[in-house]
């Protein structure tokens, strides 16, 4: 049977990873357009808040607490969001945000989102749209917790974001994916290829949706946090072949992609992106994406 | 279109102008959209900009970031300790001895803004008792409190 816990760590070994302990650790970001990081790092750490930088993010900081992080003042004040780390990455890759048009194309919960917002100093325009329904209260909650002003949300299904008649300089496809066992304790217990592979099929149509909004010399970030290649590099391999799409290099934490999964090789350039195993944070994959120069 | 937000804002002597072409009205809620979000506006829109409100069984409920907007020139706030404003965030109403200082209106029944000692907005209640003479005991009730983004979510 294609599931189960063997099933996929065997895929991973062969991948080039072998299982290990994973202790997630909670993370915070602190919402700059809000306040000063000094300030908040100072109040938390009088409440009995433990903050550790995390080097590789600029807003970012480890958290151990006795208490709920989000039940304090600062916090119901939009004055840092409790947001996963390498979750913290995506929004962090867009060449320039200030003043851009902005495609959030799979907004909520919105974490990703109010990140935006806070990259562009509420500046520009956010639209931030999402398929379902009951998850978007989540998001307007965040909107306006962390007093984001410049975002538009629609429910709307992201294959369709043509509708809207609009193009964007910058897109984040944060996409609905399988998730992985780092999060989820039932992951193995639950998924199979054949989920993996039904979501790999939704993730090329939004892709492909996407790539007919970006404007000229726009930008495509494009995460999951699937360790599952067909969700990741081979989607990006696809991309690159099919939408006239190149992978960018970005400089953020993770390893370099695979060019080779499972005996099938793919386009050098998918090695720009950046997979993340689980360790500290769940597992992860990055890659942005520009038009390809001759097109 | 939006008499509710001046009405509200009156009520906390408080000098804030609205721009009369800026807000937009979705159902009974109430945002504020500055001219590039408008272009990216179309009638199916959920949410927009800065979220000020929404009108239900005829009373305006304003949000958390008009309340905010409101603080900066407001003239009716009470400051209250960090003991106290733990307290109003979990909904209570606030005793005398947690508050630090007042400006603007002390009399019953005015509202005032609940203010942390780092002057920020924590949410509004009404003065129940004169805040200039009471010595002890509730004075001013809770009406709504940032706490309510967390019981939004239960």
């Amino acid at each position: 049977m294609m599931s189960g816990k063997e099933f996929f760590l065997h895929r991973y070994r062969k991948l080039g990873w072998t299982y290990d302990e994973v202790r997630l650790e909670q993370a915070i970001r602190i919402n700059t357009m809000n306040t000063q990081q000094e300030s908040v790092i100072e109040r938390l750490r009088q409440r009995g808040v433990k903050l550790e930088k995390i080097s590789y993010l600029p807003q970012g900081y480890w958290t151990r607490s006795k208490f709920s992080v989000g039940a304090t003042a600062e916090y119901l004040l939009g004055l840092y969001s409790i947001q996963e780390a390498a979750a913290q990455i995506p929004a962090t890759l867009f060449s320039e945000l200030a003043s851009r048009k902005v495609l959030d194309a799979c907004a909520a919960p919105g974490g990703k989102t109010v990140q935006l917002a806070d990259l562009m100093r509420n500046s520009g325009v956010i639209v931030a749209v999402d398929v379902r329904k009951q998850r978007l209260r989540a998001l307007t909650n965040q909107l306006e917790r962390c007093r984001v002003k410049n975002t538009v949300v629609y429910n709307l299904d992201a294959r369709r974001v043509s509708q809207l008649d609009r193009k964007f300089d910058c897109i984040l496809l944060d996409m609905p994916c399988s998730g992985n066992f780092a999060a989820d304790k039932a992951w193995f217990r639950r998924r199979t290829l054949a989920d993996v592979e039904r979501n790999a099929k939704l993730q090329r149509e939004i892709l492909a949706e996407a790539a007919t909004v970006l404007g000229q010399d726009g930008e495509i970030v494009y995460s999951t946090c699937s360790l599952e290649p067909e969700e990741d590099e081979l989607n990006i391999d696809w991309a690159v072949k099919s939408l006239k799409l190149e992978a960018e290099e970005v400089d953020c934490y993770g390893q370099e992609a695979l060019t080779n999964v499972f005996g099938k090789n793919l386009d050098s350039s998918v090695s720009r992106a950046r997979r993340i195993w689980p360790g500290k944070t769940q597992g992860f994959f990055v890659c942005k994406l520009k038009r390809r120069e001759s097109t | 279109m939006i008499e509710p937000l001046k009405d509200f804002i009156r009520l906390f002597n408080a000098n804030l102008a609205l721009d009369e072409s800026l807000p937009e009205k979705k159902g009974e809620r109430y945002y504020l959209v500055n001219k590039d979000l408008k272009r990216f506006i179309n009638k199916d829109f959920l949410y927009a900009g800065t979220y000020l409100g929404e009108v239900g069984d005829g009373r305006f409920r304003p949000s958390f970031m008009f309340l905010a907007m409101i603080s900066e020139t407001a003239q009716n706030k009470t400051y209250v300790d960090q003991k106290t404003e733990w307290l109003f965030i979990c909904g209570r109403d606030i005793f005398k001895q947690g508050i630090t200082r007042t400006t603007g209106a002390t009399k019953r029944n005015d509202y005032t803004l609940i203010m942390n000692r780092s002057d920020e907005c924590l949410g509004f209640g009404r003065i129940i008792s004169d805040l200039s003479e009471s010595a002890k005991g509730v004075v001013v009730k809770n009406v709504l409190d940032i706490g309510d983004f967390l019981r939004r979510e239960r």
